[in-house]
């Protein structure tokens, strides 16, 4: 071996123009699949971070009803299945040792009402209790305008990207009900008509689902939002009380499920499909289709939220999805696993799915981005394989003589084969090895440029608002298996061709 | 006692849609510690006698034995230990490995047998060094030797493992009839000293009077004098 690597070493110097340029192509390719490697895994971790601790957390739990995995952002009209039964989920979430927390909530698309006679916006809401959700995700976004909702309190936050689209389709720049216009944060178009800027400091939702039963409700913007990151994409969703938000989707309310009924109305209720001709009959009631799971189909112009509500078991009502959060260390595909398996064994109408297919869009432009880099870096490593085998095979042909001479002295096969790849490992060694280090180097200093984007493509790149890459101890290991893999492809062909010389074809030649 | 065995050695080789009978059955017996010239001209087959002898090349037909081993059924694997331990070779153009200095191109077929230590090895390789006088070279790699001193590491390297053979085509084709002298004086003393038996092939009359026995050949078979 020691003899090997001491004529590889020697070829290499000899034949130092070829060692240099398959050098400099290893450690290129080497350095690029590096630095691919982490601007993937940094995006990933990003994008798990801006995800997991900014908006969805690692599981969601959906009805099973639910056709689609892809909660997060499903076409327009097309609403998010209820979960009715969440008191009874929650004992189960609590009991299970992986969760570390969780969050009900309601999450669906509502008209925002032009008041002005025009068109209605559009746009995301998210039915939160207040005091929960910032507990949750505390560091996911931050108040630029007016404050966030107190406990109890009723009312609506918008984000800055929602409240320019409002703009955009109403002509109405929502400020909170207490605050002033902050010129910074208008848009160019908003300065442009400051004095005729069309103030509102309510705004009126209309659920939208594909029942026929949401209302329109009249909500107090208490602040507007900014994202942490990816602002442009989660800044689409507004968040209000839970209890408004059932109200504006026609939900069963926590308040609805604590009213008393009397006696005579619980036997009303209690009566089957074809005792209700007799109550058409006495021409008592007005009975309307509210599907399955609400009671408050009552319409109302404008319904004013409460400010703020009582000693009301919010649990009671309707939600749409549960967030979860793990335990450091747990196996996100495990845990789905393991907590399907338990609400299977459960009367209960949900069933748990990661973060990554609840993000269904986002996740696909994700895995689009990554396949392109992906993509690219094979294409890179192709292109590198191809001239690396070429220069090296050229190589084998051109050194026949000594090689017949070796072959023609007792060299056998094996030793001619291990001298190349000997000269191709020193190579990948050297100077794929210092490709790797410079790759590394290079991931650990652009997150110390803190370099920014607004763009939302961009962000996604990114994983998030600044760019960081990221490498790990097994990204770092996968480089230098791929280095691996590299060399001996290169080598493959190149010491095929020089096997086949013989101690005659070394004769000939001469 | 025969080293070398050969009977019905013929070989053929295919060019075009013609075959060229290159040795066209050939019987002949060497004797150990022989010092033996296969003459010639050219293309009367006698190279290619030698590589089928050197296991080099493969017959097309016959039966050659080195040492009693049946040399035309051997694998690869085979064949290349042959070469390596019963075999030195001692080529026209000084085939010597660049990048490694005169001790170390000496010691390169000691190493790929892997039996002997280094330091057996390197005192063997200074044992053969000082013999062909290339002490004071042995540092040196083969592109800063004259030609006749390279032809002396390959007689070094040839005989470093104790072989049973030495080939030898036409070692002094590419010297001067001064060096050439030489090289075969050389031989013929290693001949003596080591009693390997040698056997070389040449077309020049001149390096006749240096063998010990002469084997003519002519259009790929022998010749009887």
């Amino acid at each position: 071996m020691a003899l090997i690597f001491k004529i590889a070493w020697r070829n290499l110097l000899r034949h130092k123009g070829k060692s240099i340029i398959i050098g400099v192509i290893l450690f290129l390719a080497a350095f690029i699949m590096t630095l691919g490697s982490g601007i993937i895994s940094g995006m990933d971790r990003g994008l798990e971070l801006n995800i997991v601790n900014g908006f969805l957390g690692d599981i969601v739990i959906i009805s099973k009803k639910e056709k689609s995995d892809n909660i997060l952002f499903k076409m327009y009209g097309e609403s998010i299945e209820t979960i009715t039964k969440y008191k009874d989920a929650k004992k189960i979430l609590q009991s299970q040792e992986y969760i570390k927390d969780f969050i009900p909530v309601g999450k669906n698309m509502a008209m925002v009402l032009n008041e002005d006679e025009g068109d209605p916006g559009f746009a995301m809401t998210l039915g939160v209790d207040f005091e929960a959700y910032r507990k949750f995700f505390p560091d996911s976004f931050t108040m630029v305008e007016g404050s966030y909702p107190g406990k109890n309190e009723q009312g609506v936050i918008i984000p800055m990207k929602a409240r320019e689209d409002l703009y955009d389709f109403i002509n109405a720049w929502f400020l909170p009900e207490k605050g002033d216009i902050v010129e910074k944060n208008l848009t160019a178009d908003a300065k442009e008509n400051l004095k005729d800027l069309n103030i509102k400091r309510t705004a009126v939702f209309m659920g939208m689902s594909e029942g026929n039963y949401t209302s329109d409700i009249r909500l107090g913007v208490k602040g507007i939002m900014k994202f942490r990151a990816l602002n442009t994409m989660w800044g689409h969703f507004s968040i209000m009380d839970i209890e408004s938000y059932r109200k504006c989707l026609g939900y069963f309310s926590a308040s609805d499920l604590s009213l008393e009924v009397s006696g005579d109305k619980k036997e009303l209720l209690a009566m089957d499909d074809s005792n209700l001709d007799s109550m058409f009959g006495k021409g008592e009631f007005f009975v309307r289709d509210r599907g399955s799971s609400d009671i408050s189909g009552i319409s109302f112009k404008s319904r004013k939220g409460r400010e703020t509500v009582g000693d009301i078991d919010y649990e009671a009502g309707i939600y749409n999805l549960i967030f979860i959060k793990l335990k450091k260390g747990e196996a996100l595909d495990r845990s789905v696993g393991r907590l399907n398996e338990v609400l299977s064994k459960t009367e209960l109408d949900m069933r748990a799915i990661t973060w990554k297919k609840a993000s269904g869009a986002i996740g696909s432009m994700a895995v689009i981005i990554k396949g392109a880099l992906f993509t690219f870096v094979i294409f890179l490593f192709f292109v590198a394989v191809i001239i690396i085998v070429n220069t090296l095979s050229m190589a084998a042909i051109e050194r026949t003589s000594e090689i017949g001479m070796m072959r023609a002295v007792g060299a056998r096969k094996g030793f001619i084969s291990g001298m190349f790849i000997g000269e191709t490992a020193i190579l990948s060694g050297l100077f794929g090895g210092a490709g790797i280090v410079f790759g590394i180097a290079v991931v650990n200093i652009i997150p110390l440029l803190h370099i920014t984007s607004a763009n939302d493509l961009v962000q996604l790149l990114y994983g998030g608002d600044v760019f960081k890459p990221y490498l790990s101890a097994g990204d770092t290991l996968v480089a230098v298996v791929q280095l691996v893999i590299v060399t001996f492809v290169t080598v493959v062909y190149p010491v095929r061709v020089a096997m086949g010389i013989t101690p005659l074809d070394a004769i000939s030649r001469e | 006692m025969n080293i070398i065995e050969i009977r019905e050695l013929k070989k053929n080789y295919p060019l075009g849609t013609t075959t060229v009978h290159a040795l066209r059955g050939i019987d002949m017996n060497i004797i150990e510690g022989d010092f033996l010239s296969i003459v010639g001209p050219s293309g009367s087959g006698k190279t290619t006698l030698l590589n089928i002898i050197g296991c080099i090349d493969s017959a097309s037909e016959g039966s050659v034995k080195i040492g009693g081993v049946e040399i035309t059924s051997l694998n690869d694997i085979e064949v290349t230990d042959m070469r390596l331990n019963r075999i030195g070779f001692i080529f026209q153009t000084f085939n010597l490995i660049p990048v490694l200095n005169v001790v170390e191109n000496v010691e390169f077929p000691l190493l790929l047998m892997k039996k002997f230590t280094k330091a057996e090895v390197r005192k063997r390789a200074d044992k053969l060094i000082d013999e062909v006088g290339l002490t004071d070279h042995a540092h040196h790699r083969p592109a800063e030797l004259s030609g006749g001193q390279r032809q002396r590491v390959a007689i070094a390297r040839a005989l470093v493992t104790n072989p049973d053979i030495v080939l030898a085509d036409e070692p002094t084709a590419n010297l001067d009839s001064v060096t050439g002298g030489q090289i075969l004086e050389l031989m013929k003393e290693m001949n003596r000293i080591e009693k390997t038996t040698f056997i070389f092939s040449t077309h020049d009359e001149n390096v006749l009077r240096y063998a010990r026995d002469i084997l003519k050949i002519r259009d790929g078979v022998l010749v009887k004098e």
